[in-house]
C-alpha cells in the first residue's frame, strides 16, 4: 500500500471500518465485538431488550448485558440521527438479519422494532425511539448519560411504558 | 512590553500551524511524531505527503491546547468570583458553550471513537480509558450546568454564582490531571499502536471530520473565539504572565 491510490483506498477502508468497530464495540452493539471482554450476542442470536431497577431513575430499559439505553431527542421517534463520531459515544443497539429482537420481562414486545441505520444495518427501537448505550456508562447499571445535551439534543433513558425519562438521576 | 496580537487577527488553521511545525520539526530532526512520520514515508510525493499530514497525536494536543485556555478563562473567573468582584454571565457562558461544541461534541468524541477504542481493543491502559471516559461523563455534566445557570446578561446572580464556580472549580480540578494524562501516556500508547500508516490515514479522517462539522478553519475559529474572551478579561497578553527577574543584581 505505498503508492498514492493504495493509500486512498486504505484511507477510506480504515475510516469506514473504524467507526464501524467503534459503533458495534459495545456489548449492546450486535454481533462479535466485545466491551471490556465482555461476550456479545453472535449473528443470528437472540437481542433481549430488559428492565432494570436503575437508584434514582426507576425502571428504564436495558440491553442483555445490564447496560442502559437512551433515546436521542432528536431521532424524534422517525429515524437514526446519531451517526459518525456522535456514534462511538453512543453506539446504537445493532441488530443483524435474522436476529430475533426479544422483550425480557416487563418489557413490551409490541413496542419492540428496528429502524435502518444510516451507517448500515439496523437499529433497535421502542416506540419508535432508536435505543442506544453511552460509551461513559462503564459498568452495567450507570446512567452517565441521562440527561445529558450532546451532540445537537437530549438524551434521556427509555421507561418499559416506551416513554423517555425526561428527570435526572435522584431528580 | 510586545503588544499582543489582536485575537480577531484570523488565527491560522490548525492544519496550517501543524504543518509549519511539522516541517520545522522533521527539517531539525527534533519532532518525534513528524519525524517518525517523514521516516516512514517511502521517498518522492508520498514522502511529502506524510511529512505534512498532521498526526492525529499533533491533532488532540492542539485541541487540548484550547481546552488549556478555557481552563485559564475558568481560573480568572474562579479568581474573581473569590475576591467579590462581579463574574461576567457572557464570558462563562461562551466559555462553557467553546467546550461543549468543540471539546466535548468533537475532540472527546475522537478520543472515544478512535484512541480510547483502539487501546481498549489492544488491552492497554485499561483503567486509565475507563476512568477518562466517566470523566467526560462528569465534564458534560458540569458544562451543561454551567450553560444552564449562565444564560442571562450582565453579572451573574448571587444566586447561582457560587453553584457555577463550583462547577468550574471541579472542572479546572478534572480536566488538568486528565489532559496530562492523556498527552504524557494516552496519546504515546495510542500511537504506538498505529502504522506510519493508519497515523497519517487517521491524521487525514481527523481533518475530514472537523471539516464536516465546524467547517475548513473550525479550528482557527474557535480560537478566535477563546481569544476575544481572554482579551475583554485582560489575559489575552502572553506577557503579562512572565513572572520578573529575580536574578540579583550585580551592585
Amino acid at each position: 500500500m505505498g503508492t498514492t491510490m493504495g493509500r486512498l483506498v486504505s484511507r477510506g477502508l480504515l475510516a469506514a471500518t473504524a467507526l464501524a468497530a467503534v459503533a458495534c464495540s459495545l456489548a449492546g452493539c450486535g454481533n462479535s465485538s466485545t466491551r471490556a471482554g465482555q461476550p456479545v450476542a453472535a449473528a443470528g442470536s437472540p437481542v433481549t431488550i430488559r428492565a432494570r431497577s436503575l437508584p434514582g431513575l426507576g425502571t428504564v430499559l436495558v440491553n442483555n448485558s445490564g447496560y442502559t439505553l437512551y433515546m436521542f431527542a432528536p431521532d424524534a421517534r422517525r429515524r437514526v440521527t446519531c451517526t459518525d463520531l456522535c456514534a462511538a459515544t453512543w453506539p446504537p443497539v445493532k441488530v443483524s438479519a435474522g436476529d430475533r429482537l426479544v422483550a425480557g420481562p416487563g418489557v413490551r414486545a409490541d413496542l419492540l422494532g428496528s429502524d435502518s441505520d444510516p451507517a448500515g444495518g439496523r437499529v433497535v427501537t421502542y416506540n419508535g425511539w432508536p435505543l442506544y448505550t453511552y460509551r461513559s456508562d462503564i459498568q452495567p447499571g450507570w446512567d452517565n448519560g441521562q440527561g445529558i445535551n450532546l451532540n445537537g439534543g437530549y438524551w434521556y433513558v427509555m421507561q418499559p411504558s416506551g416513554q423517555p425519562l425526561t428527570k435526572r438521576p435522584g431528580g | 512590553m510586545t503588544r499582543p496580537d489582536p485575537p480577531g487577527s484570523a488565527p491560522p488553521s490548525r492544519r496550517a500551524v501543524l504543518l509549519t511545525v511539522g516541517g520545522l520539526a522533521a527539517a531539525g530532526g527534533g519532532f518525534a511524531a513528524g519525524s517518525q512520520v517523514a521516516g516512514a514515508a517511502s521517498s518522492g510525493a508520498d514522502s511529502l505527503d506524510a511529512l505534512r499530514t498532521p498526526t492525529p497525536g499533533e491533532d488532540l494536543m492542539a485541541e487540548h491546547g484550547l481546552l488549556i485556555r478555557i481552563l485559564l478563562i475558568y481560573r480568572h473567573l474562579l479568581a474573581a468570583q473569590a475576591s467579590g468582584q462581579p463574574v461576567a454571565a457572557g464570558h462563562a457562558h461562551d466559555s462553557a458553550l467553546i467546550i461543549h461544541d468543540y471539546i466535548e461534541a468533537f475532540h472527546e468524541e475522537l478520543e472515544e471513537a478512535y484512541v480510547f477504542q483502539r487501546l481498549m481493543q489492544a488491552g492497554r491502559l485499561k483503567p486509565t480509558v475507563s476512568t477518562l471516559l466517566v470523566q467526560h461523563a462528569r465534564g458534560r455534566e458540569l458544562t451543561q450546568l454551567i450553560l444552564a445557570e449562565s444564560g442571562g446578561t450582565g453579572s451573574l446572580p448571587t444566586a447561582v454564582v457560587s453553584r457555577v464556580a463550583s462547577a468550574m472549580a471541579g472542572f479546572v480540578r478534572m480536566y488538568e490531571p486528565h489532559e496530562a494524562r492523556e498527552d504524557t501516556v494516552v496519546y504515546p500508547a495510542f500511537r504506538a499502536l498505529l502504522t506510519p500508516a493508519e497515523i497519517a490515514d487517521l491524521g487525514d479522517r481527523f481533518a475530514q471530520l472537523q471539516t464536516q462539522q465546524f467547517g475548513r478553519d473550525g479550528f482557527a475559529a474557535m480560537v478566535g473565539r477563546v481569544g476575544a474572551i481572554e482579551q475583554a478579561l485582560g489575559i489575552y497578553d502572553l506577557a503579562q504572565f512572565t513572572p520578573p527577574n529575580i536574578t540579583p543584581s550585580v551592585a
